[in-house]
């Protein structure tokens, strides 16, 4: 066929051997024929050049298109096309999938993995895995392609960071079921710095006599060769009591990272709550840097607060955004029974104590009471009890406060010259952490040696919620305290309700501090005074912050704070307190997640799939405000950068990967249908140029 | 009138009869003659001057003035005309049934018919071969034979010479004098077409028949053909379907510049093709002609 080619020369042999005689004409207008030759000479030489090639197309473009010539594009995709291979399609569908530019990376896989199936042989079974974060195994490879199809169309990206390479081995373990020889892996991905392991070895199938054989891997880019995918994310997000502007102030600290090239310029954070923005800012992200931003909110009431801080929406939205759940501290009403009131305010009992609690930022209000009013009040007016130095109540005044207590109350109790231990014992004994026994006095205030052989704080569980602030040098506030005299306590009773914690002790290993839980509420015992009597804690640096926890702590809303700090794909556990109980847990979409009890009667949550707030309902259905938690996402993902070809190629093997996969299966390109098209143009065109 | 066309006239021979045929047709054309009253009606009196013919002193008006007057008549007013023709080779063109000098010499000879019969005086210049033949203009009836003669004769031949014919006619031909050129114009020498209309400005009237071939106008040739120069040795090779469209161009502005140049002479142009009507040509001719009196 083409030898036909040589018709090519047919307009050249025309030219150089077709020399009709011209016909003579005798012409008056000689001198316009001789001027209109000279001024069409050039254009006449181009239009017969264009003629002359446009022929030549013609003649050859026939022939070679009937030798039905094709294009291969890749000449080493032209080397790796072997026999039949069983096929297993992994299509990503980790977060970052979620990124677009109007059509999702996501969308472009699936229609990669549809090509992929479609560009098959029918002689080649196949399986489709999709590749979440807890991904599954697929179904053995097979010739069902309209299941597998529906399995890609049912497919969704998640919110989970997927590894690739766990993915990739799970599809190479279901190749081994097929007999074929062959095996293929095709890889639909994005091909990102969070998709693949690269340092973990590449997926490997069983050879004919057991032994590891690396498959063929057809890499498909599900962003079409894109060199980068800008996108900045809020990669961490702090919130942090602000006192110093108002008791239910609180300070958002936004990290931002940005992964582009290009430096960020008034990128917007803003805090929202049931969508109205309550502190907005802006932020300037250098490229591939990180920034920092503080907003400081303050909350009109108390109460549990969910919310979200957002960013300017890029390409991968969902990581400009996080969910919050915040307990707002609420207004503590303190009834404070002063036992040994002083008219010189310095050496009252509750001197220091009201000081501390009213501090500026404090939540607390105080009301003080002598021991006579104090014991008449109703307690059910106040969150909190502080009997400070306090001669024992009557049996009726007890009763009332031990209800107090178990219906939820704090009950802070510290010693003192007023204090007598039987007394105590026999009347407010079942609220005592510890039954008190008698007082211990390490030095006496005068002693000039008294700061040496007072008494000091040995050990603190810094652990505990109540003393998380004093680690490091701020220690020294607590330590450095000098304590003359202190209440010994009993060991634990057998018949007391809960186990009391003893939080802090003395050098001599009697406690300082216990605390215990009674019905609802809870009690804490400091067995020296507030005020300067027995101890100079009244005027350590930490007293201010330890009076503050102690109310926190009492009324449950230090461990409130503790913030859930959960990814999605992970479980979280929930400890209802007491009698409450969990019936289920619904997710930002408002579906049920799954919910597991454990043998201590904790909730195991999850796995959570998306980003959100969570809401938990407990027996009756209602939301449990206080449990709610938010899940965020894994930063991991957010890190678009594309992993270079080489070392893609490094990891899968020269001899497997290919450059460009979506082209290597495919079958070749018929040339000949565009040889018959160019030479239908160049005929046509020939046409126009000879009627001109 | 089926008579007067392109095909018919050709049948007849020579050019006498040609033009009796056209002027005839003029004639019938005419509804009222523009000439009638242009005898040899009185005119006017004038004192008699020394070298005054006697035969024209009125006898009458010395009878009663005393004095001698010359009757002066308007046939002595009459019009000299000078026919033009260009029988330069390239009128020898043809590519119907008349050649362009064919046309040219069939009009000059109605032309010379309509001027005897108003006793005007006609005289001819004819163009060949480079040279001047003159006919000199008498208004005799005698004349027209002569001159029918001459238009007879004439054969295309060398080169167009428009500019030797316009010193001509410059120098023997007087003041108010009408000048009717007919010709193709194809003469190289740019000035010569400017010289002629110039004898529009020495008074006299000028009018120009431009003679074209259809196949000038319309350049239907489909074949390579060697063009032959019909003056001189030059020779061209070319595809006609190449270069038709400039050649179209070229030839419009061509002709649009001849009938500019004659527009701002103030000389009545007419342009003729060879496969026209003539009868129709003369008509339109001396339509436009009566407009301007």
């Amino acid at each position: 066929m083409l030898l036909g080619a040589l018709a090519a020369l047919i307009p050249l042999l025309v030219h150089l051997f077709d020399r009709r005689r011209p016909r003579p004409h005798p012409f008056g207008p000689l001198a316009f024929v001789l001027r209109s030759q000279k001024r069409t000479a050039s254009r006449l030489k181009l239009k017969r050049l264009l003629l002359y090639a446009l022929r030549t197309l013609i003649l050859l473009a026939l022939p070679v298109a009937l030798a039905r010539p094709e294009l291969r594009r890749d000449a080493e995709a032209a080397q790796v096309v072997k026999g039949p291979a069983a096929t297993a399609i992994v299509l990503d569908a980790s977060l970052s999938m979620r990124w677009s530019d109007g059509t999702s990376l996501f969308e472009r896989g699936r229609e990669e993995a549809r090509d992929a199936l479609s560009d098959l042989r029918p002689e080649e079974p196949a399986t489709v895995l999709v590749c979440t974060g807890e991904p599954s195994a697929p179904p053995p490879p097979g010739f069902d392609r309209g299941r597998l199809r529906a399995l890609i169309d049912e497919a969704k990206p998640t919110y989970a960071a997927a590894e690739l390479s766990r993915c990739l081995d799970i599809a190479a373990r279901a190749l081994e079921e097929s007999p074929l020889e062959g095996k293929r892996l095709v890889v639909v991905s994005d091909l990102t710095v969070g998709a693949l392991r690269l340092e973990s070895p590449p997926p490997t199938v069983k050879g004919p006599k057991g032994e590891p054989v690396r498959p063929e891997v057809v890499l498909r880019d599900a962003a079409d060769g894109k060199e980068s995918l800008p996108n900045h994310a809020l990669v961490d997000l702090k919130v942090e009591p602000a006192l110093q502007a108002g008791p239910r102030a609180f300070q958002f600290t936004f990290t931002v990272k940005n992964f582009g090239e290009e430096a960020l310029r008034d990128l917007e954070a803003a805090v929202r709550v049931e969508g109205t923005t309550l502190g907005k800012g802006f932020l300037e992200v250098p490229a591939n840097g990180t920034a920092q931003k503080s907003l400081t909110v303050r909350f009109d009431q108390g109460g549990t607060v969910t919310g979200e801080v957002v960013l300017t929406p890029d390409g991968l939205a969902e990581d400009d955004r996080r969910a919050f759940v915040l307990n707002v501290p609420r207004v503590l009403k303190a009834l404070v029974v002063n036992g040994a009131p002083h008219a010189t305010r310095y050496r009252d009992e509750a001197f220091f104590l009201e000081a501390a609690l009213t501090a500026p930022g404090s939540p607390v209000q105080v009301s003080v009471r002598d021991a006579a009013a104090g014991w008449r009040e109703d307690f059910g007016g106040y969150d909190l009890v502080y009997l400070l130095n306090v001669t024992a109540p009557e049996a009726a005044e007890a009763e009332r406060l031990r209800a107090f207590v178990e219906g939820g109350g704090g009950l802070f109790l510290s010693m003192g010259d007023q204090v007598d231990p039987d007394a105590y014992n026999a009347r407010l004994g079942e609220l005592l952490p510890r039954p008190l026994r008698l007082v211990r006095t390490s030095v006496e205030r005068d002693d000039p040696n008294a700061e040496e052989k007072a008494a000091k704080l040995a050990r603190v569980e810094v652990e505990h919620p109540l003393f998380t602030p004093f680690t490091g040098r701020a220690e020294e506030g607590l330590t450095g305290a000098r304590f003359y005299r202190y209440m010994l306590l009993e060991a634990d009773r057998a018949e007391a309700e809960g186990a009391s914690q003893v939080l802090a002790t003395y050098e001599d290993g009697a406690p300082a501090v216990a605390v215990a839980k009674r019905g609802k509420g809870r009690v804490a015992l400091l067995t020296s005074t507030v005020d300067r009597d027995w101890s100079d804690l009244a005027i350590r640096t930490s007293f201010l912050p330890l009076m503050q926890r102690f109310s926190a702590y009492l009324t449950g809303s230090l461990d409130e704070r503790e913030e859930q700090r959960v990814r999605v794909g992970e479980t979280v556990t929930l400890r209802p307190e007491g009698a409450q109980g969990v019936s289920a847990v619904k997710g930002p979409d408002g579906k049920e997640v799954p919910l597991k009890t454990q043998p201590d009667g904790s909730m195991e949550v999850g796995p959570l799939e998306q980003p959100g707030t969570f809401t938990v309902l407990d027996n009756e259905g209602k939301p449990v405000r206080t449990m709610a938690f938010a899940a965020m996402l894994d930063a991991v993902e957010s890190d678009l950068s594309r992993l270079p070809q080489e070392a893609l190629a490094a990891h899968f093997g020269e001899e497997t990967v290919k450059a460009s996969a979506a082209d290597a299966e495919r079958p070749p390109v018929p040339l000949w249908t565009w040889l018959i098209v160019a030479a239908a143009v160049a005929f046509f065109c020939e046409g126009l140029l000879l009627r001109k | 009138m089926a008579l007067l066309d392109a095909q018919t006239l050709a049948r007849l021979q020579g050019v006498k009869l040609r033009a009796r045929a056209v002027m005839e047709g003029v004639l019938s054309g005419l509804h009222k003659s523009p000439h009638q009253g242009q005898s040899v009606e009185f005119a006017e009196h004038k004192e008699y001057a020394p070298g005054d013919e006697l035969r024209h002193l009125d006898w009458k008006a010395y009878g009663k003035f005393d004095r001698y007057y010359v009757k002066r008549y308007e046939h002595e007013t009459n019009l000299r005309s000078v026919l033009v023709v260009d029988a330069s080779a390239s009128m020898g063109y043809r590519s119907g049934e008349l050649s362009k000098l064919e046309v040219a010499t069939t009009l000059a000879g109605a032309l010379c018919y309509l001027l005897v019969r108003q006793q005007d005086a006609a005289g001819l210049a004819l163009m060949t071969d480079g040279r001047i033949q003159d006919v000199p203009p008498r208004a005799s009836a005698g004349h027209l034979n002569v001159l029918l003669d001459s238009l007879e004769r004439a054969t295309p031949s060398g080169g167009t010479n428009l500019l030797a014919a316009a010193n001509h006619l410059a120098e023997v031909l007087p003041r108010r004098s009408s000048v009717v050129v007919l010709s193709d114009f194809l003469d190289e020498n740019q000035e010569a077409l400017k010289r002629i209309l110039a004898l529009r400005q020495r008074k006299n009237d000028v009018s120009v028949f431009h003679l074209v071939d259809p196949a000038e106008l319309t350049f239907p040739f489909d074949d390579p053909t060697l063009f032959l120069d019909m003056e001189g040795e030059g020779r061209i090779e070319v595809n006609p379907r190449e270069i038709k469209e400039s050649y179209l161009e070229e030839f419009g502005a061509f002709l649009a510049s001849v009938k500019s140049a004659c527009a701002e002479a103030d000389v009545d142009y007419e342009l003729v093709r060879t496969d026209e009507r003539m009868d129709e040509v003369l008509l339109r001719y001396l339509a436009k002609r009566g407009r301007r009196r």
